[in-house]
């Protein structure tokens, strides 16, 4: 509903992806409200998603992206904010958001307050670092094969 | 009796019992449960009816470790996963083999990266490499006609786990 | 001899797996018990993480389908199926009418294989053999037509962004359309097995229930939420791949318990079967390959003749296809419920992020909803109801 969407956030602030999913940016400062707004006002109340994209940008490094689905009008809507690492944890009030922060503070570094159990879930417990950053490496292993040994010569 | 039988030579009466032994032994290889991720799914049809593993005397996959003495390791083993693939390891009793089954396991295959160990010899010995991703039933069997081969009566003496040149780390837990 | 009573309750827990005799993998979960209630269950996950995610960003958008069949994987065609559609969103291509019918085809198949995989490893967890091996002999013919087509049983990656890998024969398309006739015989013959069995009844009725209003909360999706009553399927709400045009009902559950889930997930069997038929008889004539040259290379006589196909060919095997910067999400209905690859571009040949909505991922965050309370034997039907793939929970 764009005109309702213009009402709660204001105008010029939604846009449409490439895959027709309108997606709203807003402020860290107004996230928890904004998040509310979604799934109560506007009646987006199914939480699907919540990831994370390191944008590699000085400030905001972190864009949150969050997905909503409205079982009334069938549709997806996305709202988006920019963290250098900390935001409120929607835990509290979705149960469903619960794994999805934890998966972004073991993966990314983000933290995030209110959450009751802010700990790691994919890597094991005494993991150092956060992987999916972008400025972590792979962390390939270098593949050697016997054919290439051969015809350079060092075998 | 492990002793005794290598380069021991026929009529000795140690002889034919070893020999009963290997037979014994091949004949009735039961894997432990250790199906990982998607070669567990080819695994799983192994044991099915088209490709029946039971006729090769894997009759039953045993939960338990201890009453087991073949690992299929089916599937990728992340670095949280591996501490947990070392114990049940241990937990079964010798002779014991192991099968790295799929490319994940022999090598990590696709994912040559920081979440899984890079082929699962790192931390077990690995007695049969299977290839593919998955691997199909027919060449898992394959890999176990294979096992069977080297631990059973046509090894020529010589049995128990390990009779291939291992690779990594000697599976009594001493360090070569 | 009087019963006396307890001097004290204490609370026992039990570790149960990762490695443990269950065939969903590697699920860990730390149940806490009063004697034979659980009291607290906490599933600890990661033991199949696999930097999938991670890896996406070092790949083309052509090597990372190869990367979506694993996560899934026994949805590996529907992965691809949702990864292709959007990148195609991303890129802005049309895919042909026989390629879309065909991925309607072989997501359908797929669904079907996932589902009879549901049954026998669900009935042999329950202590059942003999479904399992039933549903894995018709498995077998479906894995069939997929070395048919592909070359590989399970990780075909034969969908790919731009249309398919290449045709379907139609001798195999025959083959296909004689298991769909004699497919709902089979599926009864399940039935006649499981659905009235007093004793799977006994098991599985009333065990694990998942009211609606926790299943939407907890962001549970799929036949999971289906057994709670709640009528969502993204092939009907939001229609991919002209889903719209194919007749079909999506099963509802009332009670949310583990035989609801069960009975929906067999429905959507039959459905399934329904909508390979429709599929078979409306497919066309045609390419199956997009004509957009961006993403899909021309054919090889193309190439004698034009420079412009030289150079389409030159750069898409250099570089890979190169979406304009954006993002996209499809949430496509797996037999898990709903998936969705988040594709972000920023211009070049690799995506700066692939995030997979995994369905299992949420589903089984409602594990301990519907175990806590229950006995400690019922955990099994429990998990095994939810049908997680730990592939993709864990990614």
């Amino acid at each position: 509903m764009p005109a309702t969407l213009a009402e709660v956030f204001g105008p010029d602030t939604t846009t449409v992806t490439a895959d027709g999913i309108t997606t709203v940016s807003v402020d860290l400062a107004d996230l928890a409200t904004s998040l509310e707004n979604v799934r109560s006002q506007l009646g987006y109340s199914r939480f699907v998603d919540l990831t994370a994209v390191d944008r590699l940008r000085r400030e905001g490094r972190f864009e949150l992206a969050y997905l909503f689905y409205s079982l009334e009008r069938h549709e997806w809507l996305r709202v988006k904010t920019s963290t250098d690492g900390e935001a409120p944890s929607l835990t509290p009030t979705v149960p469903g958001a619960n794994w999805y922060e934890r998966e972004l503070f073991d993966l990314f570094g983000i933290q995030f307050e209110g959450h009751p159990n802010l700990k790691r879930i994919m890597l094991p417990d005494e993991w150092q670092g956060y992987p999916l950053r972008r400025t972590e490496p792979l962390g390939s292993e270098p593949v050697d094969f016997t054919v290439t040994r051969k015809a350079y010569g060092a075998d | 009796m492990t002793e005794a039988q290598n380069g021991s030579k026929s009529g000795s009466p140690g002889f034919l019992l070893s020999r009963l032994e290997d037979w014994a032994r091949e004949s009735s290889l039961w894997p432990v449960t250790f199906g990982l991720a998607c070669c567990a799914i080819e695994m799983m049809a192994m044991s099915a009816s088209r490709f029946d593993v039971a006729r090769f005397g894997s009759e039953l996959f045993r939960a338990s470790p201890r009453q087991a003495d073949l690992m299929i390791v089916a599937g990728r083993v992340s670095q949280k996963m591996a501490p947990v693939l070392r114990e049940v390891y241990d937990q079964m009793p010798e002779p014991k083999w192991v099968i790295a089954m799929g490319d994940c396991a022999s090598c990590s295959g696709v994912f040559n990266n920081y979440a899984l160990i890079q082929g699962v010899d790192k931390i077990v010995p690995v007695d049969v490499y299977v290839p593919g991703c998955p691997p199909t039933p027919d060449a898992l069997l394959d890999s176990l006609i294979k096992l069977k081969e080297r631990i059973g009566m046509r090894s020529g003496g010589r049995h128990g786990s390990q009779t291939l040149p291992g690779v990594g780390i000697p599976h009594d837990g001493t360090s070569s | 001899m009087a019963l006396t009573e307890p001097e004290s309750r204490e609370l026992l827990t039990v570790n149960m797996g990762p490695q443990h005799p269950s065939t969903h993998g590697v699920l860990r979960l730390e149940l806490t018990l009063d004697g034979e209630v659980v009291v607290h269950c906490r599933p600890v996950i990661g033991y199949l993480h696999t930097g999938i995610e991670k890896t996406f960003e070092a790949k083309s958008y052509l090597q990372g389908v190869v990367l979506t069949d694993r996560m899934d994987y026994l949805n590996s065609l529907g992965n691809n199926l949702a990864y292709a559609l959007s990148v195609e969103k991303l890129c802005g291509c049309e895919i042909p009418e026989r390629a879309t019918v065909l991925r309607v085809l072989l997501a359908e198949l797929t669904r079907l294989s996932s589902h009879l995989m549901f049954v026998g490893s669900f009935a042999l967890d329950l202590g059942a053999s003999s479904p399992f091996l039933y549903c894995f002999r018709e498995r077998e013919k479906i894995l069939d037509f997929f070395e048919g087509i592909s070359g590989a049983r399970m990780m075909t990656s034969f969908i790919r962004p731009g249309g398919l890998m290449h045709d379907v024969e139609p001798a195999l398309l025959d083959q296909i359309s004689s298991l769909m006739d004699v497919m709902p015989g089979y599926i009864d013959s399940y039935e006649e097995l499981l659905t009235g069995n007093p004793i799977f009844r006994e098991r599985t009725e009333g065990i694990g229930v998942l009211p609606a209003d926790d299943a939407l909360a907890l962001g549970v999706s799929g036949p999971a939420l289906r057994g709670s009553g709640v009528a969502l399927d993204m092939r009907k709400a939001n229609p991919y791949c002209g889903y719209e045009s194919y007749d079909f009902e999506v099963p509802t559950g009332r009670v949310g318990d583990c035989y609801d889930r069960y009975l929906v997930r067999v429905t959507e069997m039959r459905q399934s079967v329904n909508i390979c038929r429709q599929a078979l008889d409306r497919l066309p004539d045609g390419p199956v390959h997009t004509s957009d040259r961006k993403v899909m290379p021309p054919p090889k006589e193309e190439l004698a003749k034009s420079m412009e196909a030289v150079i389409h060919h030159f750069k898409l095997w250099t570089e890979g296809i190169r979406p304009p910067p954006g993002e996209a999400y499809v949430g496509v209905e797996s037999p898990r419920g709903e998936l969705g690859f988040y594709i972000v571009s920023d211009g070049s040949g690799r995506p700066i992020r692939v995030h997979e909505r995994a369905p299992s991922f949420a589903n089984l965050q409602a594990l301990p909803r519907i175990m806590e309370g229950g006995v400690v034997a019922d955990v099994v039907a429990c998990i095994a109801s939810m049908d997680p793939i730990m592939g993709e929970v864990d990614r």
